[in-house]
């Protein structure tokens, strides 16, 4: 049996909604609501895996009337799937540096990274572009958030700063 | 009523109102004919600027971003062809070919003054038929509510082009988002498995904002290296000599035409989460079919343009007058403006008006200024905003990045908000690829809690279920919802067949 995208994220929601309803079932009854409240999560969920197990049915019944793809059939429009991982990546490295080093060098050091992955500099001038959006995003928003949104940003536990 | 809205208008001229809705307007100018930029992230961008403000000042910026991102879209939809925003999707149609004739100045112009005009008259609606709406809705009971959500959320999840199955488990993992935590009558955890991290459930905006900004740069990023990112430049573009009187002629000479378009967007506006793209495409159809000249359309004809932008802002009224009178969000924009209410403490719904007049006729104040202010703006920068729009995605996306989690961190001033913030935006993301729209999901998150709150009411009320359906309010609103998810099956069994073998879309 062959699963396309749809089977697969079908499945996927019928195996958390699954595994989420015997939860939803355990809560505790109280005497002052008559419904309880594993009532609702539990309506959620068992709609949610009807309609997942039905994209599951509707994945199989679609890849079985499908023909194999030609070898020759048109690529879609290409993808930069790498520069996403990357992104991801460094958005996640910035979170997880933020209460390491302070927002303002955090910060800093984030959008510089960012521009990196998304488009190498080629010439002299887009390296000082690129440090001058990063030094000045980070002390442009750090003036704006602190100074004039009363917002305390991070302090970092490394830097103190 | 009329002393009210005059107390508004003058209460938003003042500098600390008039500052941030300016702010709000260009930015939402630039964020709308930023193509792959739509309002929404715009409004999400200007977030973190609106907590430390007054509630009317933040308001006021986010009503500046979304009138001035309905007409933003334009500006790209003429001169490259490419809507800056969906709902300027039928502004490309006569508006690109128009400026090809080597008319972009009368294109452009056109749009703007059209915008202007169609979201003046939707002000009249809104500040007369927001006050009739709410006292409909004050004779709702938790029946009537849990209906009218149900049917909104039916609506929103009929409309996912690609498959209702998928419209509706977004909906359902939108709602499941909202039962996480503690629940809302007797504060029992559900689902936390002794985490203190989601032990108060998951706080809606940096949901929101990971689910809606990650999925939309990271899309924006996948197509950096294919064909889509080497769109035609627009900075050198020149306009011809036009005259603004005879744009406002070509307007006025056909007052159905700016009255009906208004009207589309204004209904379509109020059907909650349907947005500006179904409203300018709408009107731009019954434009052609109203009009003496249909062959003209799509090769540059004024009506094609009226039509739709005089529609999308009108559209902007509608989506404003649902949230003030129902409480329900007509769209994305306004899930983030409800979002803002809430952290000020503001509950918007039925009571919304007659509790907080100053607020609410502020906010109308604000969006009648924010129209004469975007026409300022677009005459006065025009060159500078289309340089802005060149700016490549390179430079964009990281400092959008550092506005969004700021948007979530200022929120409590914790880091928590921000892992919340990268955890849904993997999630956003993922949906996205996996070919969910995220529209359901976000209507379902914000009204999970009043879903499940209105059912427990009414069933502690009266635990006869049948009331839902034997109620004519509510029976007519569930039957509605039925109706809804009919026709969209057959839409899409329509849809299916018309297309298949074509790839999906992005959202």
């Amino acid at each position: 049996m062959r699963l396309g995208r749809d089977g697969i994220a079908g499945l996927i929601g019928l195996a958390v909604s699954l595994f989420l309803l015997p939860f939803a079932f355990g809560l505790p009854r109280l005497p002052i609501v008559p419904i309880g409240p594993g009532f609702y999560p539990a309506l959620v969920l068992t709609f949610m895996a009807a309609m997942c197990a039905l994209l599951v049915l509707q994945d199989v019944v679609a890849q079985r009337r499908s023909k194999p793809a030609a070898s020759d059939t048109p690529a879609g429009p290409k993808r930069a799937y790498e520069l996403v991982a990357g992104a991801f990546a460094v958005v996640a490295v910035y979170i997880f540096l933020m209460p390491l080093l302070g927002f303002r060098i955090a910060t800093a050091l984030f959008v510089a990274a960012f521009q990196l992955v998304l488009e190498r500099p080629a010439s002299p001038r887009q390296w000082a572009l690129l440090a001058a959006l990063a030094v000045g995003t980070s002390a442009l928003t750090h003036l704006v958030f602190e100074r004039y949104l009363s917002v305390l940003l991070p302090r970092g536990t490394w830097t103190g700063w | 009523m009329l002393d009210l809205l005059g107390n508004g208008i003058v209460t938003v001229l003042q500098l600390k109102y008039m500052v941030p809705l300016l702010i709000g307007t260009f930015a939402g100018v630039i964020g709308g004919a930023l193509p792959g930029f739509t309002i929404t992230l715009t409004v999400i961008v200007i977030l973190p600027f609106t907590y430390g403000l007054d509630p009317l000042a933040g308001l006021a910026a986010m009503t500046g971003v979304y009138v001035g991102g309905s007409t933003g879209g334009l500006i790209t939809a003429c001169l490259i062809g490419i809507p800056g925003t969906p709902s300027a999707i039928a502004t490309t149609f006569d508006g690109f070919p128009m400026a090809r004739n080597g008319q972009p100045g009368r294109a452009i112009w056109l749009g703007v003054w059209a915008s202007v005009w169609g979201g003046l008259l939707g002000a009249l609606f809104l500040v007369f038929l927001t006050g009739p709406l709410a006292a409909i809705a004050l004779e709702f009971g938790p029946w009537e509510y849990f209906a009218l959500f149900v049917l909104a959320m039916a609506m929103v999840a009929g409309l996912a082009e690609a498959s209702l199955l998928k419209g509706l488990i977004s909906t359902a993992i939108g709602l499941l988002i909202t039962v996480i935590g503690t629940d809302p009558i007797a504060s029992v955890p559900r689902f936390t498995f002794g985490s203190d991290f989601i032990g108060g459930g998951f706080p809606f905006l940096p949901v929101l904002i990971g689910i809606f900004a990650f999925a939309q740069i990271m899309t924006d990023i996948e197509k950096l290296k294919g064909p889509q990112a080497r769109a035609p430049g627009i900075a050198n573009a020149t306009f011809e000599r036009f005259s603004h009187l005879k744009v406002n002629w070509e307007i006025f000479k056909q007052p159905f035409l700016l009255l009906w378009s208004t009207i589309v967007g204004l209904i379509i506006g109020i059907l909650p989460a349907i947005g500006g793209s179904a409203s300018s495409v709408m009107a731009y159809d019954q434009a052609k079919k109203f009009s003496k000249t249909p062959e003209l359309f799509g090769k540059g004809h004024p009506e094609g343009i009226i039509a739709s932008e005089a529609s999308n802002n009108a559209n902007v009224s509608g989506s404003l007058m649902t949230i003030m009178a129902f409480g329900i969000p007509g769209d994305a924009v306004t899930a983030v403006m409800l979002g803002a209410m809430t952290i000020h403490g503001i509950q918007s719904g039925p009571l919304f008006v007659s509790q907080n007049p100053g607020l609410a006729y502020g906010i109308y104040g604000a969006y009648i200024l924010a129209h004469p202010l975007m026409l300022v703006m677009c005459w006065a920068f025009m060159p500078i905003m289309i340089r802005i729009t060149n700016v490549r995605l390179a430079v964009l996306a990281p400092v959008i990045m550092v506005l969004c989690i700021m948007g979530a961190y200022a929120l409590n001033n914790t880091m928590q908000s921000v892992y919340v913030l990268l955890i849904f935006g993997v999630v956003g993301y993922g949906l996205v690829k996996a070919g969910f729209p995220l529209a359901p999901l976000i209507l379902g998150l914000i009204l999970g809690d009043q879903i499940e709150i209105n059912l427990i009411r009414a069933i502690m009320t009266d635990g006869n279920l049948w009331l839902f359906l034997t109620r004519p309010i509510s029976g007519g609103l569930l039957a509605a919802a039925a109706l809804s998810v009919a026709l969209a099956i057959w839409q899409h069994l329509r849809h299916q067949k018309r297309t298949a073998g074509e790839e999906d879309p992005d959202f």
